[in-house]
């Protein structure tokens, strides 16, 4: 027993197990737990209740299964394989392969994926396999097509090395086209804020400290039992983004809560149901486990930079999130979740169901999570050019109330194409091209203002020249001025710039 | 009330089409969406009449070059397909879709102006513009 506050036992693995399979353990989901805690507060509802279940149902793109298949007569080793059109990965053992969730049809492209596949292999569908590969002594075939189900093979195992992130940020979008990302459709100028994760019923933010998850945990995984293997890939438990690794039988996961999905415009996944029950073994965990939506926050990130390193625009708690609106850039912005909040109810509650039942028994893990691990970006180790290499610093810029001739006269003078307009702070307005002086000229425009254009498509010095190429080409023009974060311009990049480049780079 | 879709040529875009059909029928259409890309432009409009009346702003239209279509039903949902995951409602530019009281997806039919977006984007093609 250590003296730390709050972490003497209140009960054992082995008392709650004990308790399960007489039928009388108090199971509560965590949406009712958060309730009784702030009724009766943590001390009491520690008392009372045994274990709490928590619950996810996201689209979790690190997902996937090992299938072995058996081996054909005359036998042959999968180099290839395709099971309905998507690639799985071969590189095993002649009749082991890995379906990963995000693989695209080779005929129908995102619409169908891996994880349609793993729905379709779990619906207990016919699947068409194909196979191709190099024939050996012992392995003399090169080809084969036939058609399995799950009940075909010897081993169907999901085994997912990055689920139930603890939380994600969510996501809005500051530019003025629709963006279609993996955090779901976004809207132009602030139109909605898209999230993910279930808050008070995600399972590792209810214990954030791994007292009780760690390695060897029995979870709910696919509607199936699974079990914690491991850290998941990228968890960063010290930042509030713990994953997790995870395995289990997908011959006992049902199609309810595995579901393959396709993000418009981004790629295939899998929906995946995961939940893990929390012994509530002493105060600390019932504490953790206690915390509620108001109580758990994530930032909302401008999804329109395109860089690794979105900017934060601000803070919301889960709470707000759920409500359907936050308050955003000095407006009521609307909400929604990519992850589904109801089927995480109904993780909670059918673990819930299955510990009372006492189908369900805890297990101890036989290792913790790490508590801290470095995330570490891509080092890019060959030159990328930035706007800043290619950027042309001298700009020649004019304020709303510049004369069109004088504009005219700088265009000349310093053989220029677009100028941009700024107020007296040197923040950008607007922009004029030459053309637009032209048009003005003929048309006999009195001001700027009139032919100018107010929506300009600009660049940022820190941003890939390769991102800024595709953002001009889309908007089909030759040139964006580059501005600061508070939208001073400092520059301009044209495809002239980007011409030289080309030039430099060969 | 009828819900349309018009659809223009970028040049009559520019033209006060739906003033003069206004103007010409008397019956005040009312904007419910608008979207213009350089290829074409499209209106949904609430049409608050039936009959001859609604004929007649229908052919006014089409004298200006503009493709009329009525549209007739919200999108349909399938419940047996949704996972309530959500990613339709922000979206929706009438916000016509949101939760119930048990986190399920419904939508106001008099709210949708049948733009297709959520059923472009649902994930698991639970939704279907009809
Ligand atoms: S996006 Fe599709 S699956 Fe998700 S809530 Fe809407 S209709 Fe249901
Ligand atoms: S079609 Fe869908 S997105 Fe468009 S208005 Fe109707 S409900 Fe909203």
């Amino acid at each position: 027993m250590t003296g730390e506050l709050g972490a003497e036992t209140l009960r054992t693995y082995e008392e709650i197990n004990e308790k399960i399979k007489r039928g009388d353990a108090i199971v509560l989901t965590a949406d009712e737990f958060v309730e009784l805690a702030k009724s009766k507060g943590v001390k009491e509802a520690a008392k009372e209740v045994d274990v709490v279940t928590t619950g996810t149902f996201g689209a979790m793109c690190s997902s996937g299964a090992f299938l072995n298949f058996g081996h054909a007569d005359p036998p042959m080793k999968l180099q290839q394989c395709w099971l309905n059109d998507v690639p799985a990965y071969g590189s095993l053992a002649a009749v082991d392969v890995y379906l990963g969730a995000t693989a695209v049809s080779e005929t129908k492209g995102i619409e169908y994926g891996g994880g349609h596949v793993i729905e379709d292999l779990v619906s207990r569908k016919e699947i068409e396999l194909r196979g191709e590969g190099i024939p050996t002594d012992c392995y003399p075939r090169s080809y084969i097509e036939t058609t399995i189900t799950i009940d075909d093979l010897n081993q169907a195992i999901l085994l997912n090395p990055r689920n139930a992130y603890q939380r994600y940020v969510a996501a809005t979008n500051s530019s003025d086209r629709v963006l279609h990302t993996y955090l779901g459709t976004l809207l132009p100028h602030y139109g909605n804020v898209s999230f993910s994760g279930s808050g008070q019923l995600s399972p590792l933010q209810k214990d954030p400290l791994f007292q009780t998850i760690g390695v060897g945990t029995r979870i709910f995984l696919g509607g199936g039992t699974g079990y914690i293997i491991g850290e998941g890939t990228q968890h960063c438990p010290q930042n509030g983004f713990a994953t997790l690794m995870v395995k289990g039988d997908l011959k006992e996961m049902s199609p309810r809560y595995l579901r393959g999905a396709t993000i418009h415009r981004y790629g295939a996944t899998l929906y995946v149901g995961l939940g893990i029950p929390i012994p509530i073994i002493n105060e600390k965990v019932a504490e953790t486990a206690a915390v509620s939506d108001e109580e758990i926050f994530t930032e909302v990130v401008d999804y329109s930079v395109p860089s690794r390193d979105r900017p934060i625009v601000t803070k919301v708690t889960y709470a707000e999130l759920k409500s359907g609106k936050v308050f955003l850039g000095g407006k009521t912005v609307p909400t929604s979740p990519m992850s589904s909040i109801k089927m995480a109810k109904e993780v909670a509650s059918m673990l819930k169901k299955w510990i009372e039942e006492g189908t369900f028994l805890l297990s101890r893990p036989v290792e913790p999570l790490p508590r801290f691990r470095e995330f570490k970006p891509m080092p890019l180790k060959k030159y990328e050019p930035r706007v800043r290499d290619v950027m042309t610093r001298e700009v020649y810029t004019a304020t709303i109330d510049t004369e069109i001739r004088e504009v005219a006269k700088l265009i000349v003078k310093h053989g220029i194409d677009h100028v941009p307009i700024v107020d007296d702070q040197g923040r950008l307005v607007g922009i004029v091209t030459s053309w637009d002086i032209a048009k003005a000229v003929a048309e006999n425009a009195k001001s700027l203002e009139e032919v100018m254009t107010r929506r300009v498509i600009v660049a940022y010095e820190s941003e890939s020249v390769d991102v800024v190429a595709t953002r001009l080409t889309r908007h089909k023009i030759s040139g964006a001025p580059v501005v600061d974060s508070a939208g001073r311009v400092i520059g301009v990049i044209t495809t002239d710039d980007l011409a030289k480049l080309v030039r430099r780079g060969a | 009330m009828v819900k349309l879709k018009l659809i223009y040529d970028p040049e009559s875009a520019s033209k006060p089409i739906l003033s003069q059909v206004v103007l010409k029928t008397g019956v005040a259409i009312n904007i419910l969406e608008a979207r213009t890309e350089p290829t074409a432009g499209e209106l949904v409009v609430d049409v608050p009449t039936t009959g001859e009346k609604l004929r007649e702003v229908v052919s006014a239209f089409r004298e200006h070059g503009v493709i009329v279509k009525e549209i007739m039903y919200a999108v349909e949902l399938d419940r047996d397909r949704c996972i309530a995951c959500g990613a339709c409602i922000s979206p929706c530019p009438t916000q016509a879709i949101s939760f119930d009281e048990n986190w399920d997806v419904v939508i106001d039919d008099s709210k949708c102006v049948r733009c297709g977006l959520c059923a472009t984007i649902c994930p698991v093609k639970a939704l279907r513009a009809v």
